[in-house]
């Protein structure tokens, strides 16, 4: 945590002091000012406020049920407690539910990425008549409550028979991504140094080359940064995974997490155990990806 | 041309997905004749997951049938039933919530199969009492309490009295058995700077106090107008009046604490485990928790005392879903169930059987409980819960009772303010 919160504050410490060069006029040699530090400290205040419930899980997961019943959710474990994470582990078979969330996640962050390329390369850089309504037409899909999108698709799943199917969950969540793909892509396609499109097609390079050669390249940080996107959105995703993976091997570690909430009752250790094996993935996944995220999710200018 | 790192990792994480994960396509469907498909959502430690598992085991003995079991979570079955019901996915036999909104309305739509011949068969009606059949039967509209069968319970539930044995002798105080000899019991907790109640307004357990206290001054028919529609409720008569007017009075004199209006369930729960609060008026479904968490004090149950009526119902049940495929199966599964030998299961591991014999339950304290529980059947007390009446009174109701513990609202504004919701809801249903 600590890793992401120093990365954050030096990013932030960076863009404050960037428009020194600027204006070399106005005081250059000065250090921080009050303002800077205020910002520092709001940034670092707002660092903890984040980590706080991440906290309160890896505090609640190491201890026992007899241990949360005496001192509450706020207190240090008085002894380490493994029982809730393996209870957790083996009821719901916790290395099914990772295989499958890697699958559905993974195919879904390419798959959407690629699709979402391919979308804006159309509308932002072979700038289709009518585009404005059909990237508004494409981002209703992300726009809409999925609650209302719900029902209409299970119909639709249920006829080709995909329904309980991983393969209905991928296929929804890779046209409700690269909707929104398809619009960030496609502005920053549009706004894509003509000059270099037109040297490729003066070389004679097709618009399939166009787009793998020059196009691609070039993006890529901004793909990068929303594979990483799509693969963790998808990962937490409830509601459809919910309703479409009705057997229990092919669920996602989301869904498998609800196993423990009961009627009336909660247990608090035990569900703290399994918010952090299943927050466990995505925090290594993001740690691994992260200095691909602070490069900027509009990068891509020319080089 | 180079290969982008990020792009070529989750490429190869996602086929070494796909390896690992091999065809796990669609499971299920299409069904043997001998195999049951059940689903339930009670984890293998509780008193009806160690029961339903010894009765997978004697079906599988005596029928020669296959029981393929599928652990579901309650929120899953609560949110999806509909969908799955109406697919070729639905199992033969499922657990499902009892109520208007669930098991009521999917036995309108005919998802849920009729059960009035088996239920005859099998003699089921002779062992459960009256007021658990009420949430089993459905008319055609999917409101409970009268129609045919679409649903079996095979546990129970209802709210009482916990107190810490301890505390009481400490004080020198005996069990009450009127409310007037309880709120004495109250006020010497409350002389010794002690709050006596462990409440909670932000969930169930005050709106449950509070029905509770109306039941006091209640009979079977006031129960009746207000669960089932059957007349219509005064939300200014003496019952709804007393209970409101109790809250308040008990919050100034101190045996609920006014922090209670931000508290929940767990909280409350958890004031009682630890020993900070003598007194926790809630669930039975708390018992088995008290039994394993418990070790620093002595505790016991009694019914609230000077009411003929509890809150309580027939627990979750077992239903047959219309195109279940071994429908004759799942109704043998049910039978297994209902046997003495398997209700006694879930009696002494601190559930409430709905058809145990007495002399089989060993465990004293699960004894006590059961006791309890068949007073209140045997004298018809069975009273439902506060909430049940419209989708959205649960939030309602609590709301009002956290206004009247904070003060912002005087009893009769919040009397008067919970009856024009109740009646507006009504109103929908009933039409």
């Amino acid at each position: 945590m600590s890793a992401v919160l120093d990365e954050a504050t030096a990013t932030l410490d960076a863009s404050v002091e960037e428009p020194k060069p600027a204006r070399p006029g106005r005081g250059g040699s000065r250090r921080k000012t009050a303002g800077d530090w205020i910002v520092l400290l709001v940034a670092i205040l707002l660092g903890l406020l984040i980590a706080v419930p991440f906290l309160l899980i890896l505090v609640n997961s190491f201890k026992s049920p007899a241990d949360y019943n005496t001192s509450g959710p706020l207190t240090l474990p008085t002894s380490l407690y493994f029982d809730g994470i393996t209870a957790f582990w083996e009821r719901v078979d916790f290395p099914q539910k990772l295989g499958n969330s890697v699958f559905i996640s993974g195919l879904v962050a390419v798959f959407a990425v690629l699709l979402s390329m391919l979308n804006a390369f159309a509308l932002g850089i072979g700038r289709v008549k009518g585009r404005l309504w059909i990237v508004v037409v494409i981002l209703l899909a992300n726009m809409l409550p999925q609650e209302v999108l719900l029902y209409p698709l299970y119909f639709m799943f249920k006829e080709v028979g995909l329904y309980d199917s991983q393969w209905a969950v991928i296929i929804i969540f890779t046209v409700i991504q690269s909707a929104f793909g398809t619009y960030l892509l496609a502005s920053v396609y549009g706004t894509f140094p003509k000059e270099l499109l037109e040297a490729a097609s003066l070389d004679g390079a097709s618009r399939w080359q166009i787009l793998w050669r020059v196009v691609y390249p070039i993006s890529r940080p901004t793909l990068s940064v929303l594979l990483i996107f799509f693969f963790i959105w998808t990962w937490n995703e409830f509601l459809i995974p919910l309703t479409f993976l009705v057997s229990n091997d092919t669920q996602t570690v989301p869904v498998a997490i609800t196993v423990l909430q009961g009627d009336r009752l909660m247990d608090v250790t035990t569900t703290s155990a399994s918010a952090l094996l299943g927050l466990i993935p995505t925090l290594v996944f993001f740690l691994i990806f992260q200095r691909t995220l602070t490069r900027g999710i509009t990068a891509g200018a020319v080089k | 041309m180079k290969h982008t790192r990020i792009v070529g990792a989750a490429a190869t994480i996602a086929t070494a997905a796909l390896v690992l994960s091999g065809c796990s396509g669609s499971g299920g469907g299409g069904g043997d004749d001998d195999t049951l498909r059940l689903w339930h959502y009670e984890s293998d430690t509780s008193a009806m997951g160690i029961a339903w598992a010894e009765a997978i085991k004697v079906f599988e003995e005596e029928t020669g049938a296959k029981v393929e079991f599928e652990e579901k979570s309650f929120e899953q079955i609560r949110s999806t039933a509909s969908q799955v019901l109406n697919s070729d996915e639905a199992p033969d036999l499922l657990e499902y919530n009892k109520g208007n909104a669930t098991a009521g309305l999917l036995s309108s739509q005919g998802l849920l199969s009729n059960l009035d011949e088996v239920v005859a068969d099998h003699g089921w009606d002779d062992q459960l009492s009256p007021s658990l059949q009420t949430t089993a039967k459905y008319d055609e509209n999917g409101i409970m309490g009268s129609g045919s069968w679409y649903g079996v319970p095979n546990y129970g539930e209802f709210v009482e009295v916990y107190y810490n044995k301890d505390a009481f002798a400490a004080a020198g105080l005996e069990v009450p058995t009127t409310l007037d000899e309880f709120e004495d019991v109250l006020q010497a907790f409350a002389d010794q700077g002690v709050t006596p109640l462990s409440e909670s307004a932000a969930e169930y357990p005050l709106g449950q106090l509070w029905y509770q206290l109306a039941l006091s001054k209640a009979d079977r028919s006031f129960v009746d107008d207000y669960q089932l529609y059957t007349g219509d409720v005064d939300w200014e008569g003496d019952e709804i009046s007393y209970a409101t007017e109790t809250i308040k009075d008990w919050t100034d004199k101190g045996y609920i604490s006014t922090d209670a209006s931000g508290l929940k369930a767990e909280d409350a729960g958890v004031s009682f485990i630890n020993g900070d609060a003598p007194i926790f008026f809630s669930g039975s479904w708390w018992h088995n928790r008290f039994s394993t968490e418990i070790d620093g004090f002595e505790w016991g149950t009694f019914l609230f005392p000077g009411a003929e009526m509890s809150p309580g119902s027939a627990g979750n049940m077992w239903v047959i879903p219309e195109r279940a495929q071994n429908k004759e199966l799942a109704a043998e599964f049910i039978d297994i169930t209902m046997r003495p030998e398997i209700q006694a299961l879930i009696g002494n591991n601190g559930g409430v059987p709905v058809a145990a014999d007495p002399a089989d339950i060993t465990d004293e304290k699960s004894a006590e409980l059961i006791a309890n529980f068949n007073a209140l059947t045997d004298r018809d007390g069975i009273a439902f819960y506060p909430d049940w009446p419209t989708p959205t009174f649960y939030d309602e109701l609590n709301a009002g009772l956290q206004e009247l513990v904070n003060g912002t609202k005087s009893p009769a504004e919040v009397q008067q303010q919970l009856g024009e919701q109740y009646q507006a809801g009504v109103d929908d249903i009933v039409g």
